[in-house]
């Protein structure tokens, strides 16, 4: 497949607007000036195009509600968060190709009769804040934003915002709330943010993999972007493959390529040749699969039926020497770090489990604990304001699912047997 | 206090939003820049400047993992141990930086050269283990890496 | 009509509402905890999680909004289950001594856990372990029982409106903090103590000395402080105030107190307080019997009386007694003395700009409802900090702001200023340059209305352009322009106006314009009012030209009525202002004086000339709660029960009569019972058996309480007029006299500091209200104090003419350049021995913002 999004990276200067222009960039905002907003929102329905931010959520269908909503002005936020562990696929965007989202934004930005955009960029990403800066100011320059966009009498303005070390803010209403001048934890839906969003006004928050679609999907057409990938969830994804695999790193491919392909014929398989011990296919918080089930078709529509999920799209590939006691642990360390503290069940229960999930990993688990880990994440499981803690139950739910001999055997033996 | 230079850039990051209490991310960034951590004064001066109580701005900072509500060293190594990077032997050189650097996570070395901070997946998993100092990104770490990398920190 | 099921009990409902609202309409309890009535919803405790057919997961009751046909369950087997664990959940960080912590008896924690059981013992590692914090002198925060319901937080914040909490950190590190960490430097409501459901935030004042259940009694009576009068309840153990709370649904306050009103109850207990009758003999005051002090003072009252006729007798009344006493008091000058010589404090400010601005609009015209503010547009702010002298009222208007209202300030306000308030600052003595231009561009904008011709011919010849109003405030004219569009574009103004105006050269010219302003933009006017019954005391007659009922004494048919009614002539020539007490004492003329409940001697501007005058009178008498500084030049000190300790009424600043009751007993006298015992030695019917028959001979006498009893008070049916007859008064002529205007030629003046936590010198003996202000300060800008080379903690030497102080320095951004404030609070500190003044010719009302000062650094 031609590369769509990750076009031109491995050009040293592709992060200038006269490398991007010259590659064919910044064609199609112009023609989506000359569409109709409503009609820029049918072809991306035609496409069907679905949000790359981990949920899969139709774009169009976001877009319709924010535009039928007849509060002004409407904001366009670009989830640039990039929190999930595993994932790191948006940050090649960002940082090779800053062009490719402006355009982006700004089309989408038509699309919505938005005036204002912001990049809500972690806070960990401080070379893409400033290759952002950079990249918008040229767009400024060249006129591709401001008060009247390609000299179509369109206003949209742009601007970063870098977030401060929050997992959470990849939730839209905390990045919304942080975006604000507030602590990142998610506010109540309804109303939702296509609704009363940012500064109170209909806001679309979208993902820079989502947001980067649109200058190809506007050029090529709704109907030809569609035949890309999977019928079901059309389009280019970039995975990002982690951990044990010979070639890791970001692959754009069609949606819906097989997880096995990815890691056995994209990323040249098992580091040395070792055995493959599990693999998470779409970021920490999706459910972990043991290697006879990689068998699956890596999209939105399909992963739910093989027990995962496609999440942000970021394949961690683990080997025989990886301990899952430890790695889940570990992610619920992450959880715990990460929790908002907004409600009971997470704040608490993510803090909890960790503790269980140490004590067994330090060989002083008790008989019981399994059982316990499991309560505790069934007490969590539905009943936490935000997905998150969600995440972190079901985590270590399906590790125990698929590994539970791995957790007995740390109990009854005191001790990890991996490595 | 503010110095003047950053007054400004504060009054040109307002322009960006509309309101002043959305400038307070950022301006929470640049009073760290000013003072070298939150201090108290920090947040006062930053209550001062945009209006938002100081009791509030308080909260939204320290929500945040990366405000730094301590004095820290001069150089902020920020190593991730998150899933990718632990699996591919970041633990080792979290021991590595204890035994030669005497860091300890959250600590700074004696001679305040160095801080370490114990970092979430930082977006460089295809490249494991990763680190960002200051604002650096270091990928694919090695204990000899890293020895090199931090000679350039002084 | 929306349908809901819930629990298969089918309920109606007018309009969308929660499910929790819904469900407690049907008596459906569902268990909640982050969920409070005051605030805003949050949804993060999980408690309150039901079933609602069709949704996939588990609801929010306190979020979730019906619709029509929802079908919803709260009591089955998994809810139960949920509800269980998320107590579980709170548990495992909460410390299980419940016998040692104070909330025990009334914490919700502790109510669920023993209505819905939690599973306990499966969380064994190490709780989290935080020591209670005691740095503050008030409250106490103790972080190992916070269930982080932010409930605090968001009364501090969306409520209250001083944003001085916040959580800290998040996660499971989220905590609840002052910025300082431990001292809670912030208003002190204690609005959070209130809300806070658990024991994790508490007062300190009553700490680990009873228990809940151990109350014996709790009264609902009016605070004491300001004229506000908001709704307190008084808990008793042992006849002492154990606690002060507020109750939701009071009209005023709804819920929420201040500072003084829940923490400043304290001196009811004081061991200070007078005990016994005082006479002086030989030059000191010695304890005597009642029998033996009221036969004095009848005796030397009438011995007086005899010789130099009842106008060498004057008396003062008090704002911070009841009604009740204040009518029987000016009853006993005007029928047993036979003088109009009676007036009160409220002659420093209230008194005076309310007849000012009432001759404009009508009587009633500033008796506006208090919670009626949060409703306007737009509320201007002239002449003080509403949220610290009518800190309820201040709310008010933040509540305004936050609904997206404008506030505008005719100076800098400190307790608005994260409001966004357009502000206008003056320079120094340039205020009424300020509000010509605002009355001029006004007019220019809207047109005169046509309504009242009077007005309308004094501000014809208003010709401040904006250019100059804008110069005098150092603002750009676009500046100004905003300010005055805000006003000019409002549909429900307030105007509210503080004494700092009314106490200024040119005062009664500055509320002309105000008066102007609100004419223009047909506006409401609010007077702030520092004392709890100083509308009262007014309405009771005890005014020299008022009668009860805020009936004029010059009216020959008014005075007619009350003869009538009380038996007597009274004298046709009104009486001597406070003011004119002190000059004819100080020249001879005055021989007598009665002061009832107040503090003259400290409470008057040039208060060591006031001390002088009062030495000077042959017989003082001083019937008080506290030796004061009054009390002790007496010859005769009777000493009188206290707020909380007898019954009575208070009327409100938006006159509203409410019930002041008794919730502690003690031995001696209502005020009112000893003026009247007095009356009687001095051959005078007073027959009363209680409050409530002196309130009912004034609802008798006084047209404008026809029908009044204590009975319709307490329904709350006392809202001006009451079903009396208000005055149909007409503007005949509005004086104003604009003074010579002042010239800023000193380097400093002095200002007043009317300080949140304090109040006159009641405040002093309310030890937690000390405790929190603790002594007399000299405040300066950050500018004056640089120039001054001093800071925080330095002492200073501030003298003007009359006097000098050594005062600690505090430097405050929100004190103008080139003054400096001083409070009148702290014994033998008060910044009234500094200030001279001078009488406003329309107002009656002193002058003291001419005082120059000198300030030096006393070097240590
Ligand atoms: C805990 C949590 C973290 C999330 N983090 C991210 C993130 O880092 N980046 C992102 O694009 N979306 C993230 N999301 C999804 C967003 O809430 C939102 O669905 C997305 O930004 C919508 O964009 P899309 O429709 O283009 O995917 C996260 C969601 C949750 C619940
Ligand atoms: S589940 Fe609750 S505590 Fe966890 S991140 Fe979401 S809102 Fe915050
Ligand atoms: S006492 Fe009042 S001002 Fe102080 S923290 Fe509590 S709510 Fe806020
Ligand atoms: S201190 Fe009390 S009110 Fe505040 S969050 Fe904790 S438990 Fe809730
Ligand atoms: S506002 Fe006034 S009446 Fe209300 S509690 Fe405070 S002092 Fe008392
Ligand atoms: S896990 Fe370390 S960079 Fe992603
Ligand atoms: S009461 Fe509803 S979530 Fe707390």
């Amino acid at each position: 497949m031609e590369k769509i999004l990750l076009k031109n990276i491995d050009n040293p200067n592709s992060a200038d607007i006269a490398e991007y222009m010259k590659a064919g960039g910044y064609q199609s905002l112009p023609k989506a000036l000359g569409m109709q907003p409503k009609e820029i929102i049918e072809e991306v329905k035609k496409a069907g195009l679905r949000g790359r931010g981990g949920a899969g959520f139709p774009v169009a269908m976001k877009w319709t509600f924010a535009s039928a909503d007849p509060k002004f002005p409407k904001y366009l936020l670009c989830n640039a968060d990039e929190g999930e562990p595993g994932t790191f696929k948006d940050r090649p965007i960002l940082e090779k190709n800053p062009h490719l989202l402006i355009e982006g934004m700004a089309i989408s930005g038509f699309a919505l009769s938005a005036e204002y955009g912001y990049i809500y960029l972690r806070g960990e990403y401080p070379a893409a804040k400033d290759i952002l800066n950079k990249a918008i100011a040229q767009a400024y320059e060249k006129g591709f934003l401001g008060d009247n966009v390609a000299g179509k009498g369109f206003k949209f303005h742009l601007a970063v915002h870098q977030g401060a070390g929050a997992y959470i803010c990849g939730e839209e209403t905390a990045l919304i709330e942080s975006l604000e001048g507030d602590k990142g934890q998610p506010r109540i839906k309804p109303p939702f943010p296509v609704n009363v969003g940012a500064f109170a006004k209909p806001t679309v928050v979208n993902n820079v993999e989502t947001l980067s679609n649109l200058p190809y999907l506007i050029g090529i057409g709704g109907e030809a972007y569609a035949k890309i990938g999977s019928p079901d969830c059309p389009g280019p994804k970039i995975y990002c493959v982690s951990g044990h695999v010979e070639k890791p790193g970001v692959y754009e491919l069609p949606m819906g390529t097989n997880l096995r392909d990815i890691i056995y014929t994209h990323c040249g398989g098992i580091k040395g040749g070792k055995k493959l011990k599990a693999v998470i296919p779409g970021g920490i918080s999706t459910p972990i699969l043991p290697p006879d089930k990689i068998d699956c078709a890596m999209d939105f529509v399909n992963m739910p039926k093989h027990g995962s999920m496609l999440g942000s799209g970021a394949v961690i590939v683990m080997d025989e020497s990886v301990c899952l006691v430890k790695v889940c642990y570990r992610a619920l360390k992450f959880f715990e770090h990460e929790s908002c503290g907004k409600c009971t069940p997470c704040r608490e229960g993510t803090g909890w489990l960790r503790k269980v999930l140490g004590r067994i990993e330090n060989g002083q688990g008790m008989e019981g604990d399994i059982d316990l880990l499991q309560s505790i994440a069934g007490n969590m499981l539905g009943k936490t304001f935000c997905p998150l803690g969600d995440g972190a139950a079901s985590v270590v739910q399906n590790f125990i699912k698929h590994f539970r001999p791995e957790f007995e055997a740390h109990i009854k033996n005191k001790a990890c047997s991996t490595g | 206090m503010f110095s003047e230079t950053a007054k400004k850039e504060l009054e040109e990051i307002r322009l960006k939003y509309p309101n002043a209490r959305a400038a307070l991310l950022p301006a929470l960034y640049l009073a760290q820049r000013e003072f070298g951590w939150l201090s108290p004064e920090a947040y006062e001066a930053v209550s001062g400047i945009l209006g938002v109580p100081k009791a509030i701005a308080r909260g939204v900072g320290t929500f945040y993992a990366m405000y730094k509500h301590k004095p820290m060293g001069r150089n902020i190594v920020q190593l991730c141990t998150n899933v990718s990077c632990m699996i591919l032997g970041a633990e080792r050189l979290v021991d590595f930086l204890k035994n030669k650097y005497g860091l300890e996570p959250g600590g700074t070395s004696p001679d305040g050269r160095f801080s370490l901070v114990i970092m979430e997946c930082i977006g460089a998993c295809g490249t494991a283990p990763a680190m960002l100092v200051n604002d650096d990104f270091f990928e694919n770490l090695t204990e000899k890496y890293i020895e090199e990398i931090l000679e350039k920190y002084k | 009509m929306i349908k809901v099921t819930i629990n298969g009990k089918e309920i109606e409902l007018e309009k969308a509402v929660t499910v929790l609202e819904a469900a407690k309409s049907a008596g459906i309890k569902i268990p909640t905890l982050c969920w409070h009535q005051q605030l805003e919803k949050y949804g993060g405790c999980r408690l309150c999680l039901v079933e609602v057919e069709k949704m996939p997961r588990l609801q929010t009751a306190c979020t979730l909004m019906v619709t029509d046909g929802m079908v919803v369950r709260t009591e089955t087997e998994a809810i139960a289950n949920v509800r269980r664990s998320v107590l579980e959940f709170l548990l495992i960080n909460h410390p299980l001594d419940c016998p040692y912590c104070d909330k025990a008896g009334e914490c919700e924690l502790q109510d669920l856990v023993e209505k819905y059981g939690a599973r306990a013992g499966r969380f064994t590692e190490e709780k989290r372990k935080v020591p209670e914090s005691l740095e503050d002198p008030v409250l106490v925060r103790n972080m190992e029982r916070c269930v982080v319901c932010t409930r605090c937080v968001r009364m501090c914040e969306g409520v209250q409106g001083a944003a001085a909490l916040g959580v800290i950190s998040r996660g499971g590190h989220s905590h609840i903090e002052p910025f300082s960490g431990g001292k809670f430097e912030c208003e002190y409501c204690g609005n959070c103590v209130s809300v806070c459901p658990v024991g994790a935030i508490m007062s300190r004042l009553h700490r680990h000395s009873y228990r809940p259940w151990q109350l014996v009694s709790e009264t609902e009576t009016i605070c004491p402080y300001c004229g506000v009068g908001c709704t307190l309840v008084a808990q008793v153990r042992d006849d002492v105030i154990k606690r002060v709370v507020p109750r939701i649904g009071t009209p005023v306050n709804n819920g929420l107190l201040c500072s003084r009103g829940r923490f400043g109850y304290e001196f009811v207990g004081s061991k200070e307080r007078l005990t016994s009758p005082l006479i002086r003999k030989n030059g000191v005051l010695e304890e005597s019997t009642w029998e033996e002090a009221i036969s004095l003072v009848a005796k030397k009252l009438g011995e007086i009386k005899a010789k130099h006729g009842s106008d060498s007798i004057a008396g003062i009344a008090s704002p911070r007694c009841t009604n009740e006493d204040n009518y029987v008091f000016q009853k006993f000058m005007r029928v047993t003395i036979g003088t109009n010589n009676i007036d009160s404090t409220a002659r420093t400010g209230y008194a005076g700009a309310q007849a000012f601005i009432e001759n404009i609009f009508g009587q009633g015209s500033t008796a506006n409802l208090i919670p009626g503010l949060a409703n306007s547009d737009v509320v201007l702010v002239a002449g003080g900090d509403p949220t610290a002298v009518n800190p309820i009222l201040g709310l008010q208007i933040r509540a305004c702001a936050r609904r997206a209202g404008s506030i505008l300030t005719i100076g800098h306000v400190k307790g608005l200023r994260h409001y966004s308030p357009v502000e206008l600052r003056p320079a120094l003595f340039r205020e009424t340059l300020a509000l010509e231009g605002i009355v001029s561009a006004l007019r220019n904008k809207k047109g005169l209305p046509g309504s009242n011709q009077i007005l309308e011919a004094k501000l014809k010849d208003i010709n401040t352009t904006p250019q100059e109003a804008a110069g005098a405030c150092g603002v750009a004219e676009k500046d100004f322009a905003v300010f005055v569009d805000r006003l000019s574009g409002a549909a429900t103004p307030a105007i509210v106006i503080g004494k700092e105006i009314v106490q200024s050269s040119g005062g009664n010219y500055k509320l002309f314009l105000l008066a102007a302003i609100n004419y223009l933009v047909n506006g409401r006017i609010y007077l702030l009012s520092e004392r709890a019954n100083e509308q009262g005391l007014l309405d009771m007659g005890c005014a020299p030209d008022l009668l009860p009922g805020y009936r004029p004494l010059a009216y020959a048919e008014f005075r007619k009525r009350y003869e009538t009614a009380w038996k007597t002539a009274i004298p046709e020539r009104p009486g001597l202002s406070i003011f004119g007490m002190i000059d004819a004492a100080k020249q001879g003329s005055l021989k007598a004086m009665y002061v009832m409940g107040e503090n003259p001697v400290y409470n008057l501007p040039n208060s060591r000339d006031v001390e002088a005058a009062l030495q000077k009178v042959d017989f003082l008498v001083v019937q008080d709660i506290f030796l004061t500084e009054t009390a002790k030049l007496a010859d005769v000190v009777l000493p009188a029960l206290s707020w909380s300790e007898k019954s009575g009424t208070f009327t409100n600043m938006e006159r509203r009569i409410q019930r002041v009751r008794k919730a502690v007993s003690r031995e001696g006298m209502e005020d009112w019972r000893i003026i009247a015992e007095v009356a009687r030695n001095m051959a005078s019917k007073f027959h009363y058996t209680g409050a409530e028959e002196v309130f009912a001979e004034i609802s008798k006498v006084s047209p404008l309480y026809r029908d009044l009893a204590y009975e319709e008070i307490e329904k709350g049916q006392s809202i001006y007029p009451y079903k009396g007859e208000p005055l149909r008064s007409t503007v005949e002529e509005i004086s104003v006299d604009k003074g010579a205007g002042v010239v800023a030629a000193s380097r400093f003046y002095l200002r007043l500091e009317r300080p949140l936590f304090h109040s006159g010198t009641l405040s002093r003996k309310a030890a937690a209200l000390v405790n929190i202000y603790s002594g007399a300060l000299a405040r300066l800008s950050t500018a004056d104090a640089a120039s001054l080379g001093v800071k925080d903690g330095d002492v200073v030497r501030v003298s003007t003419k009359i006097g000098s102080l050594e005062l600690p320095v505090a430097v405050d951004g929100a004190v103008e350049q080139s003054v400096v404030m001083l409070t009148n609070n702290f014994e033998g500190k008060g910044a009234f021995c500094l200030a001279e003044y001078a009488v406003d010719p329309v107002t009656g009302a002193p002058v003291i913002d001419c005082n120059a000062v000198m300030i030096e650094k006393v070097e240590r």
